[in-house]
């Protein structure tokens, strides 16, 4: 027994040390060789006790959850390659070339000519530069270590990468909430959680995918900075939120989280010098530093976004300044009300200012795009285009389960746990886990920032879980809190059966007695491990090593089948299980490069923008950045009229190429005309005149492209250019010709001419069509020409006629005669 | 002769209908005076009319809410700046008019239907409010549709809610000051913990996406009559799937906060209860797994 104990003493003073240490160490440095060093060296030092085990193990299963996470996500450029996917990271993709080859203040400076025809957009100040700048960063640091390599692949593993730092960070941040158990199951949920997961696969070059990394990192440091108190890890924290507001714009979310977390501390009577210095410098420091960013400007003192930040900043002052006086004034517990008073007032004249602020104009009022969060239908009424985007509709329970499986279910266990033993941090977890669970809610898209709190409530459960029933011995000696046990061997021998090794290695016991949890529990577990007996105990781990196994299968399984597709290469499956690829947009964006003149222009629907300029290299009207939403409609409305109107707006707007893509050939359903009904309303919505949803409908109601199709439909500018000769083609021999093959339809209108328009380009599979807009000048030539010039297809034409008269008036050889003769029988009657 | 006793009706026809719209902004119309102002010919207006059967005995519950609607939209362009005389509203009931139902060969109500001037009714003048629904601003949007007069519909604040929030809040109050000596529930942990969790079980379980959506409450097979408790594509759910789901997620939170000896939880037959629901959670899960695989193989 003695023995127990000066092994619990060292091993106490130890785990300070390395607490001490560790975080000094994981902040300086974000690369993986360094923390590798350091703690190995913690490691091999002390090996033979138990801390330095612990510290070996908690090395370990660090390393598998960085490698699993960092490899689940390759699963496309296994398949494919190294692609860059989508549409968003094209763009970026594009601007990080070109900062690369520019330098960073030509890229700030930089306006690009190839979008949004004639208009053009200012790059560096419409952008979160942060991205760009990572991975720039990353370039120079491997060109200076002579390692060539392109940037593209840097782009393409930037999202990996950085989801193996956000492993790290959650660790961090469970330990700092909770324990380092917990920290380790936290850091391997989240390596592989397809929520996170789905935003970050290899080749996703986008802001969310090193934006969830700098939101961990920026609140494990504030929960640090919280903890302590230390200007110190307040500037880390504010530092790491410059970072956060580079790179998302998120970034609300965290200013105002924090807040709410202040808040809320001060309602609970928690407030302590260490929260105000905390807040203080945060909010100090990073209000001048985001202001930094030309994108964000001065928006951190004019928009409602912010004023809770800025409204809990004085409150707070207000709130130091009351308390200061409270301990000054002698017999001050007998004015108690009159300071709860003055509070109260304080907090009523700051809502109040920011009210008659936001009346007066001096503070914009909330945006439509953060309104529609609180208001779920004000999208649907007034901002069409938003309400079009399929990652804004509301979350069902099913994609709950799909992207979070298993921690889903141990989430609302987590925050329970949390709020039983409430300390300063956990108040701020348990704001997260309310928020967060209801943006999800609302938006499907926002999935992403609950992810990162569900795997660290779920770690908390299942790690207090396996705290319990993972010691059997404990109903021996109920003193020590846990002990390693056999138990803990067999899972490891099981889980290196199945190579996936993470839960149950993270989930072992480990001798860590310096835990945070409230000396109260003791008592309880010595309570319930009186009725719990061991064999049960080893049926429950055994039930949860099964459904942490089943977690890690149906991760892997997303990741690999929903999530991993670049959607710009597309593969399908034989009847033998052969695989396909089917490449027909890069090969049109090729051709577009190499076959069009340098200044071409080309119209498509907005969705192509981004990739047309950065594969094509051509210049485009709309693009992904749908900040004009006139420039839109009347490229909807070219599209959504009949040709010769739409040649009109054509001309207009100097294009020289169209493009559209079309699915009916193979079946791809993510076609034109399937987003047509969307290029209708939009249009409508600027040129009601013109435009009418209804006219594209059926007179049922049903938008077809078959026979019983609205005339209109049948012969807008989209229609024409989707199925241009598509009536020739017969693309199965039990289908009629013209059978389009993603609406299950023949097409209504087969032989047709195009006349302001020729096609240019067709390829191999159909998916991607470019026409040519002819120029004006011929055509006129043509109708008003004074001379009428005998074409060659009427000589044909007539030929045939006279052939067939020819024919008509043919006689067969020695036929008899017959002479038609009149009725007889009618006339008897 | 002929050509000024015309106009003469015209005016006054015209005359007679400002004046009643003055008045009110919908127009009552029975038989004669249907056949009057909107059959007969000298029209240069448009009158819109809505037929429909309001008196109790009719039974015809929707017809009270599309009056409703209407009504927010006559009233919004009478009182408009884009009133003028080119556009009337008007309503027919089928107890007083039910010769205009025949006429029009209708045998449903409500019918929203617009009479160009000059013309006879298409097909396309007549709402379709199976697809539109009746909404105030559907019925504008039609209106702006077929006769181009654009109104902005302005609803009447809707009190009740203020008033029910006021009510709430008195009440609470109320309750808090007659009890306020023993307050310690306002300071109780596991009350606001038990709000919490309530709050994130309702986020996750789906029901957000019940109130925008507003889904059916279960789905009954019409020819055999079966009850389908889950829908069977990934986009969609019912009500009571997301209550069945809600209440797994609160089994997990039974099973796992037991030795708390939290309140949900005051009576002890551990051993048992703990293998039921590991199993049920196990087997919740492969259902759901092999679902999952199902709508992936799709």
């Amino acid at each position: 027994m003695a023995a127990r104990v000066t092994t619990n003493q060292s091993s106490i003073n130890d785990d300070s040390e390395l607490t001490t240490n560790d975080p000094e160490h994981q902040t300086n440095v974000s690369s993986k060789k360094r923390l590798s060093s350091s703690s190995n060296m913690l490691a091999t030092s002390s090996l033979i006790s138990p801390t330095g085990l612990t510290s070996l193990i908690s090395f370990i299963v660090l390393t598998c959850a960085y490698i699993s996470g960092f490899m689940s996500r390759l699963f496309s450029v296994i398949r494919f390659e190294s692609i860059i996917h989508e549409f968003d990271p094209w763009f970026n993709y594009r601007s990080t070339a070109y900062m690369t080859e520019n330098g960073f203040y030509n890229f700030l400076n930089w306006f690009d000519e190839l979008a949004w025809y004639p208009l053009g957009r200012i790059v560096g100040g419409t952008i979160y530069p942060g991205l760009m700048v990572t991975s720039g960063v990353i370039h120079w640091f491997l060109h200076m270590i002579n390692i060539p390599i392109h940037i593209r692949e840097i782009c393409v593993f930037l999202a990996p990468f950085f989801s193996g730092l956000t492993a790290l960070a959650t660790y961090l941040f469970t330990k700092e909430l909770w324990s380092r158990r917990a920290g380790l199951f936290a850091a391997a949920f989240i390596a592989i959680a397809p929520g996170y997961s789905s935003r970050s696969v290899a080749g996703s070059y986008d802001n969310e995918g090193i934006a969830i990394f700098a939101l961990m990192f920026t609140y494990f440091l504030w929960i640090r900075s919280v903890k302590t108190g230390s200007v110190f890890w307040s500037s880390c924290t504010a530092l790491s939120y410059f970072y956060m507001v580079s790179a998302w714009g998120g970034y609300v979310f965290i200013i105002n989280l924090i807040p709410v977390h202040v808040f809320v501390l001060i309602v609970l009577r928690r407030y302590s010098l260490r929260l105000y210095v905390s807040y203080s410098i945060f909010y100090i420091l990073g209000l001048i530093l985001s202001m930094q960013i030309p994108f964000v400007g001065f928006q951190p003192v004019r928009t409602s976004e912010h004023m809770l930040a800025a409204g809990v900043f004085a409150l707070l002052q207000a709130y130091a300044f009351i308390d200061y006086l409270y301990t000054k004034i002698p017999r001050a517990a007998d004015i108690k009300q009159l300071f709860f008073g003055l509070i109260m007032i304080v907090g009523l004249i700051v809502f109040a200012a920011v009210v008659v602020l936001t009346y007066a104009g001096y503070i914009a009022p909330w945006s439509g795009r953060f309104y529609s969060l609180w208001d779920t239908n004000y999208a649907k009424i007034h901002i069409p285009i938003i309400a079009s985007v399929s990652e804004h509709q509301p979350t069902t329970w099913t994609s709950f389960f799909f992207d979070l499986h298993l921690l889903i279910c141990l989430f609302p266990v987590g925050a329970w746990f949390c709020i039983k033993e409430l300390t300063d941090e956990r108040v701020f977890i348990v704001l997260y886990a309310v928020f967060a669970s209801y943006f999800a809610g609302v938006m499907i898209r926002l999935m992403l920032t609950l992810t990162p709190c569900v795997c660290v409530l779920a770690a908390i459960a299942l790690s207090k879980t396996l705290d319990y029933y993972a010691d059997t011995e404990t109903s021996d000696m109920s003193t020590s809190p846990v002990v390693p046990t056999n138990d803990g061997d067999g899972e490891d021998t099981e889980s290196d059966k199945n190579n996936r090794n993470l839960y149950d290695k993270a989930g072992k016991p480990k001798p860590i007695p310096g835990r945070r949890g409230t000396p109260g529990t003791n008592p309880e577990a010595e309570e319930d491990t009186s009725i719990v007996s061991s064999n049960i105990k080893t049926v429950v781990v055994i039930c949860i090593a099964m459904m942490l196994m089943l977690f890690a299968v149906h991760c892997t399984w997303v990741t690999s089948n929903a999530y991993s597709s670049p959607s710009i290469v597309l593969a399908s499956y034989n009847n033998d299980g052969s695989r396909y690829i089917i490449d027909d947009f890069r090969e049109a964006y090729y051709w577009l490069r190499k076959n069009t003149p340098e200044r071409a222009r080309v119209m498509s629907w907005w969705d192509y923008g981004y990739q047309i300029a950065g594969m094509g290299n051509r210049t485009v009207l709309v693009d992904n950045n749908t900040w004009n939403n006139s420039h839109i409609a009347l490229v909807g409305k070219a599209m959504s009229s009949n040709e010769t109107e739409a040649y009109k707006i054509m001309t207009m707007l100097d294009v020289d190429y169209v493009l559209v893509i079309f699915g009916g050939m193979i079946g791809y359903s993510g076609d034109d005309i399937n987003k047509f009904l969307w290029m209708v309303r939009i249009a409508e919505g600027e040129h009601p005149k013109d435009i009418r949803e209804q006219d594209y409908f059926t007179e049922n109601g049903e938008f077809r492209v078959d026979r019983t199709g609205s005339p209109i439909l049948l012969n807008c500018l989209m229609y024409k250019l989707c199925y241009y000769r598509f009536g020739e083609l017969q693309t199965d021999f039990r289908s009629p010709p013209g059978f389009d093959r993603t609406r299950h339809v023949e097409i209504g209108n087969k032989n047709f001419d195009l006349q302001h328009v020729e096609e240019a380009y067709t390829t191999e599979h159909w998916i991607v069509r470019i026409y040519k807009v002819k120029k004006l000048a011929n055509r006129l030539q043509a109708k008003n020409a004074l001379r009428q010039v005998q074409r060659r297809k009427s000589i044909y034409s007539t030929t045939k006629k006279v052939a067939g008269q020819a024919r008509k008036q043919g006689v067969i050889l020695n036929k008899p005669q017959i002479k038609k003769g009149t009725k007889v029988s009618k006339r008897k009657t | 002769m002929f050509l000024p006793k015309k106009f003469d009706i015209l005016s006054e026809k015209i005359q007679q209908l400002t004046d009643w719209s003055l008045k009110k902004p919908i127009i009552r119309l029975n038989s004669e005076r249907f056949k009057h102002y909107v059959k007969t010919a000298p029209r240069n207006y448009s009158m819109i009319v809505m037929l429909t059967a309001m008196s109790p005995q009719r039974q015809c519950s929707i017809c009270k809410q599309a009056h409703d609607e209407f009504q927010i939209v006559a009233q919004s362009y009478r009182y408009s700046s884009a009133f003028t005389n080119k556009v009337f509203f008007g309503l027919v009931d089928f107890d007083d008019g039910s010769e205009v139902f025949q006429y029009l060969k209708l045998n449903s109500a409500p019918v929203f239907i617009h009479f160009p001037p000059r013309m006879k009714p298409k097909k396309s003048d007549y709402m379709d409010i199976s697809r539109w629904g009746f909404s105030a601003e559907q019925i504008a949007k039609w209106i702006h549709d077929r006769a181009d007069v654009q109104i902005h519909i302005f609803r009447p604040p809707n009190y009740s809610g203020f008033l029910l929030i006021i009510l709430l809040v008195t009440m609470i109050g109320g309750l808090l000051y007659i009890k306020r000596n023993s307050l310690e529930f306002l300071y109780n942990q596991v009350v606001w913990g038990m709000f919490v969790v309530l709050a994130i079980l309702i986020c996750i379980s789906g029901q957000i996406w019940n109130s925008i959506r507003g889904s059916p409450f279960l789905h009954r097979n019409p020819q055999t009559g079966q009850i389908g408790l889950f829908s069977g594509s990934s986009g969609y759910q019912f009500i009571a799937e997301t209550y069945v789901v809600f209440l797994l997620y609160i089994l997990f939170l039974n099973d796992h906060s037991f030795y708390f000896r939290s309140p949900f939880y005051p009576c002890v037959s551990i051993q048992n209860r703990c293998k039921a629901s590991n199993k049920l959670i196990d087997l919740s899960i492969q259902c759901r797994l092999s679902s999952m695989f199902s709508i992936g193989n799709k």
